[in-house]
């Protein structure tokens, strides 16, 4: 029995497509004001203003004019958190189809005043300050940039401009920084000698084979050193190696003398006398060193073999590697062929090469030409001149010039400048430069290459057939990887994975980089094929490695490389909500947290916005906790019961918690239970809109069934990364039509990509001049 | 040349063999001796350090009992047995302005922290804001660094420039060694690199003023912030160019984070000892542990995190619980650095008498997200600081009274500071 029947039929189209853009004569102007005089402004009047809002005195025909407070009833009524539990509730065809048309009358508000907004001035993050030394120079800087200081977190992602202020402590590391990559990238024969320490992953990894090191051996490390110079160094391998006679706890004696460390050098293996501390002449740049303990007891790689073994004696702690000594010549490293693309012959030649090399290493950094003539290239050949008359030579003055271009405002900062011929107010398409920045920052986190520049040179870059291809060519590219390590990772959580410490045994640092690597891996697939983004809620099939296929009880998966494994149909573990990455990532450090997962479900993969809870609301859900207290709650579900049958918190946990309990039957860590502390799990729970869940299948169920509402959200933070600040109200009727866009190409990461490049908000800009400064 | 440039230390006995755990005990002795000599002459100066603790206390075990008088240290205060007569612990303390805003969970959390040493409600308030930058804009213009920001994990700073400028917190010591000392390994390779740095700064501040052309107002606002920090930049560069750094024989760099809180811990309050030592800056401020943070203390014994486990409920074995982390911050924390001050050498006596540490929390009973009253320690004798008191002062005094009584200690010419309806005499 429906009251509105035509709101059903119209939700069903809306369902099958994604969002509802259709102008509903009952529900226009009079028509939402019935809905909201019947279910809305009981509360939300002038009087009481519930929240802070009131819709009694608001134009119900013109939405634009408070296009703010409808787009957030737009988001309560989207994600049913309004009208509140407890209160008279429509149907939810009717809620959508009021939705609907409070979306319509908005989209049409929009259309007739398109605000793309403006993208405040940004530096550049830590994140994208390596990437683009390393599209420079070839030089991996990682290591340097990771002694900046951390950059804040805003609307959920570092890259947003209103996070990336300055201050002198950051300028006085991006200084250091150039000064030290500069060197570096030139190869400075006068520099010092420094020590780097890589430390092996302790625990139960060091009694197994690591992948790519040598069969016959066990633990260990393998790490890529960047050796500036051709020069001698030392290495010291810290180990903890059992003395003669060690007695290992089952009474049999073992290693004699202590296990052999074996060392290899890109790959081949190297004779010292001292494994433990030697030294080698390396050549410059970027070479692979590996050392592990010689295992000549088992089979190297079959893990199999390790079962129910006791602890082996002796583990590689750390590599220390201390140099250049000695140094002969700065030798042929990428970074030295990349940045001096010619030699002067004579000093004649020397100033055209000089000229030659800065302006090539000009345009690329600041994104846009720096000719001959330029003011620009003119600062640079200063810096040229004092750092060859300080260092003596050629590639001193390079180097000087480099950090000059490191420090350069140009370089440090995303420019987007206002066009002096286009009155305050008005909407430009940003030039063709800004354009190609854009693209590369949002998909590549990353500088232009020069096949951007060259096209944005030639002003072709904002031609949509060349733009749609330049998209689909990035994404194809190896760069395209800072989606997963920048946007996927702050999304899905993998940045608070890092750093996560759950109290148990089973848990350590070889699980976590598995747990984090099938997300990774899930997520690179979107971008690699033409794939749904809706596989992240329900993909048949994952990767796995030995530890996480033990760890989720699937039998026969052999050794630490990640292969793809397909899930039954029915199974629990499909899609992210399986994924113990995400499940570890919203535990209590020692137990589960419905709550957390479902306030995560909620807001970062349904849109919600949900307020924090009033003060002295927390309840401690431990076992401890709940013991001392004498209460019956024996499980996390049972204790979460008590504290929600709390009017105060009903009001939110009602929504949220079900999700979170759905997913009961995974622990802390996402393995799979049946029981907690002897008493089984229930997973059953009800979703605000009445539909039953039973366990974590249930739920994709659900989400699927309203996969609107994950595609908008996956949208909407798509393009808040994208535009590195966070959106407005003026922004939805955009992520509206991208979602629209996407849904007729199959809801691919691809077809959302290219909606939001080809959007206005990508492309244009308001002027703004002189309007005075936000906050 | 000004000092006599010494090789007092191998640059190989520090770190290596051991790691990072060693810390740096014998910097001291890397201090150019005629530095120490000038201070044995005359007096040192006074410094400051504010250290924040998250999550409040468990009070009634905290505070000492009774009135103002003799300090009797709390059950959860004991590991400061040795310090009683250097420490006095000031209850009753309020800090109105966290009570400002929004009133949720994380709000309140996040407020405890932010508004520590501003005292001012988010975003509001006087410039400089926190108490360390008013500080730091009287006793810290002569040093190359005119305040110091550490942090034993990243999250909220507690250090505010202007209403809206944190400072960054730098958790890395081998970072906050770089700035301490500089890169590069001998006197000459220092001061080229200087003079590069100086002439680096210079270049781009010429280049500010034509890119502010054809930017919107709210850019031209932001680049202006990074001129501003050019400036400043180059103002310490003209101070570190006066001052023994170049001259300072550098040891080995600290290799990076030390996983253990107490190593990490050790190793910030060294360097924080050795700049001072060294009047590489005279004021500081260090977060010890951030708001909501789960973080878990493995030598506590207590395998709950942090932030859960200051949601006690009442429970007295929760009660209990966060009472035995009470102790443990205690102990690894304040009476550690405590210690690390008073065995080393300054002027005529030791650096604890020449500084103040002010230790607390923007929280009290953190269950109830309560802002009143503080648990607030004041140590160290700069400025004839004494000592062995337990100073309770009238429920809801302002925390910013106290920050006022030590700005007044160190001689910042300050009669009021924030919301301050007087001074607390410590």
């Amino acid at each position: 029995m429906r009251r509105w029947p035509i709101a059903a039929g119209i939700t069903f189209a809306a369902l099958a497509v994604g969002v509802v853009v259709v102008d509903l004569p009952w529900l226009a102007g009079a028509g939402r004001g019935e809905v909201l005089g019947r279910y809305c402004v009981e509360c939300h009047n002038d009087l009481e203003r519930a929240g802070d809002v009131s819709f009694e005195s608001l134009d119900r025909e013109d939405l634009g004019g408070h296009a703010d407070v409808w787009e957030a009833a737009v988001r309560k009524l989207r994600t049913g958190l309004m009208p509140p539990l407890g209160e008279p509730r429509p149907d939810r065809a009717v809620l959508d189809a009021f939705a609907a048309s409070l979306e319509a009358g908005l989209d049409d508000a929009w259309a007739r005043a398109p605000n793309p907004g403006t993208r405040p001035l940004a530096r550049l993050n830590r994140t994208e300050y390596a990437n683009a030394i390393r599209d420079l120079l070839a030089y991996d800087a990682s290591a340097i940039a990771g002694t900046l200081p951390p950059d804040a977190t805003v609307a959920g992602f570092d890259n947003n401009a209103e996070g990336l202020s300055v201050s002198p402590t950051l300028l006085e590391g991006y200084a250091t920084a150039a000064m030290q990559i500069s060197r570096r990238a030139v190869g400075d024969r006068t520099m010092g000698h420094g020590e780097t320490r890589y430390t092996a992953t302790p625990g139960a990894a060091q009694r197994l084979a690591v992948d790519g090191l040598p069969l016959g051996t066990r633990g260990g490390l393998a790490v890529q050193h960047n050796f500036p110079l051709d020069a001698t160094y030392e290495f010291v391998v810290s180990a903890a190696i059992p003395a003669a006679g060690w007695d290992n706890p089952t009474g049999a004696l073992v290693y004699c003398d202590g296990p052999q460390v074996d060392v290899t050098f890109n790959g081949a293996p190297v004779a010292v006398e001292n494994p433990r501390r030697f030294r080698l002449r390396v050549p410059a740049g970027p070479q692979r060193i590996t050392v592990a303990l010689l295992d000549d007891r088992r089979c190297s790689g079959v893990n199999e073999l390790y079962q129910g073994e006791v602890a082996l004696g002796g583990a590689v702690q750390a590599l220390t590697i201390d140099g250049p000594f000695d140094a002969t010549d700065a030798g042929d490293t990428p970074s030295r062929r990349e940045i001096f693309r010619c030699r002067p012959a004579s000093s004649a030649d020397e100033l055209v090469c000089v000229e030659q090399i800065l302006s090539r290493l000009a345009t690329r950094a600041y994104r846009r030409p720096v000719g001959a003539g330029s003011a620009e290239l003119a600062q640079l050949k200063r810096f040229y001149a004092s750092g060859r008359e300080e260092g003596g030579d050629f590639e001193a003055g390079i180097q000087y010039a480099l950090s000059r271009l490191l420090v350069d405002p140009r370089f440090l900062y995303r420019f987007e400048r206002e066009p002096d011929d286009v009155a305050v107010g008005a909407v430009y398409a940003i030039d063709g430069y800004e354009l190609a920045s854009r693209l590369s920052f949002f998909l590549w986190s990353s500088i232009p290459d020069d096949e951007l520049l060259a096209l944005a040179a030639d002003g072709r870059l904002d031609e949509p057939a060349v733009l749609a291809a330049q998209v689909d060519r990035m994404l194809a590219d190896a760069r395209a990887s800072a989606l997963v390590e920048n946007f996927a990772s702050q999304w899905l959580l993998l940045r608070e994975l890092d750093t996560v410490v759950p109290q148990d045994p089973d848990f350590d640092d070889g699980l976590r980089a598995a747990m984090r690597q099938e997300t990774e891996m899930l997520f690179t697939d979107l971008i690699r094929e033409p794939r749904s983004v809706l596989a992240l809620l329900d993909a048949d099939y994952t990767y796995l490695n030995e530890r996480l296929a033990a760890h989720y009880g699937v039998p026969g998966i052999r050794g630490s490389q990640m292969r793809r494994v397909e899930w039954p149909e029915a199974s629990p573990r499909r899609g992210i909500l399986g994924h113990a990455s995400v499940l570890t990532a919203t535990s209590a450090p020692n137990r589960t947290s419905p709550v957390k997962r479902g306030q995560w479900l909620m807001q970062s993969l349904l849109g919600a916005k949900i307020p924090r809870p009033p003060p002295g609301a927390e309840a401690d859900l431990s076992a401890e906790a709940s013991k001392s207290a004498g209460l019956v709650g024996d499980t996390v579900r049972a204790r979460l019961e008590l504290h929600r049958a709390s009017p105060n918190c009903a009001g939110c946990h009602g929504i949220m918690d079900p999700l979170g309990l759905s997913l009961e039957n995974f622990d802390l860590l996402g393995r799979w239970r049946d029981s907690e502390d002897g008493h089984a799990i229930d997973a059953a729970a009800r979703m605000v809109d009445g539909t039953a869940l039973s366990g974590p299948q249930d739920l994709r169920e659900a989400l699927l069934a309203r996969s609107d509402a994950f595609v908008s959200t996956f949208a909407e933070r798509l393009m808040t990364y994208a535009m590195g600040r966070e959106l407005t109200a003026a922004d939805m009727p955009v992520v509206r039509g991208v979602v629209r866009a996407a849904a007729a190409d199959d809801n691919t990461l691809r077809a959302l990509v290219q909606a939001i490049v080809a959007s206005d908000s990508f492309q244009k800009r308001v002027k703004t001049g002189d309007a005075p400064v936000p906050n | 040349m000004r000092y006599l440039t010494k090789k007092h230390l191998s640059r190989r006995t520090l770190l290596r063999g051991a790691g990072v755990a060693l810390g740096l005990p014998l910097l001291e002795s890397m201090i150019p001796a005629a530095m120490r000599r000038a201070w044995a002459a005359g007096m040192p100066p006074k410094r400051v350090a504010f250290m924040y603790l998250a999550h409040g206390a468990v009070m009634d075990r905290w505070l000492p009992s009774g009135t103002s008088g003799d300090l009797v240290l709390g059950p959860t205060m004991q590991s400061l047995g040795s310090w009683r007569n250097r420490l006095s612990i000031v209850s009753g303390l309020r800090l109105p302005a966290a009570y400002v805003g929004e009133q949720t969970a994380g709000a309140n959390h996040t407020r405890a922290s932010r508004c520590w040493l501003t005292c001012a409600p988010l975003e509001t308030g006087a410039s400089p804001t926190s108490a360390d930058q008013a500080a730091a804009a009287h006793i810290g213009q002569d040093t190359p660094l005119p305040s110091l920001e550490l942090a034993l994990e990243s999250g909220e700073s507690i250090a505010y420039r202007t209403p809206t400028t944190p400072l960054p917190m730098e958790t890395n010591p081998r970072v906050v060694f770089e700035r301490l000392f500089g890169d590069g390994s001998t006197p000459g390779e220092r001061a080229a690199r200087q003079r590069q740095f100086a002439s680096l700064l210079d270049a781009v501040a010429g280049e500010v003023a034509p890119l502010q052309r054809s930017l919107p107002a709210a850019d031209r606002a932001r680049l202006d912030r990074y001129l501003t920090d050019i400036r400043e930049l180059e103002r310490r560069l003209a101070l570190a160019g006066d001052s023994t750094l170049a001259e300072l024989d550098v040891p080995d760099k600290p290799n990076g984070i030390p996983a253990d809180f107490e190593e990490h811990a050790n190793l910030m309050f060294d360097l924080l000892a050795v700049a001072w030592q060294a009047d590489l800056t005279r004021v500081a401020t260090l977060l010890l542990a951030r708001e909501l943070s789960n973080r878990v203390y493995p030598r506590s014994g207590i395998t709950e995190g942090f932030h859960n486990c200051s949601h006690h409920s009442g429970v007295p074995a929760n009660i209990d619980r966060l009472a035995r982390l009470n102790e443990y911050h205690t102990r690894a924390t304040i009476a550690s650095l405590l210690q690390k001050l008073a065995s080393t050498p300054d002027g005529d006596g030791n650096l604890l008498d020449h500084v103040l540490v002010v230790y607390g929390s923007g929280l009290s009973n953190a269950n109830q997200h309560d802002h009143d009253p503080l648990p607030m320690i004041v140590a160290g004798g700069a400025g004839g600081v004494r000592g062995g008191r337990h100073v309770a002062v009238p429920e809801g005094t302002p925390a910013a009274n106290l920050l006022l009584g030590v700005l007044q200690k160190l001689d910042v010419p300050v009669t009021s500071f924030a919301d301050s309806t007087g001074v607390v005499e410590i």
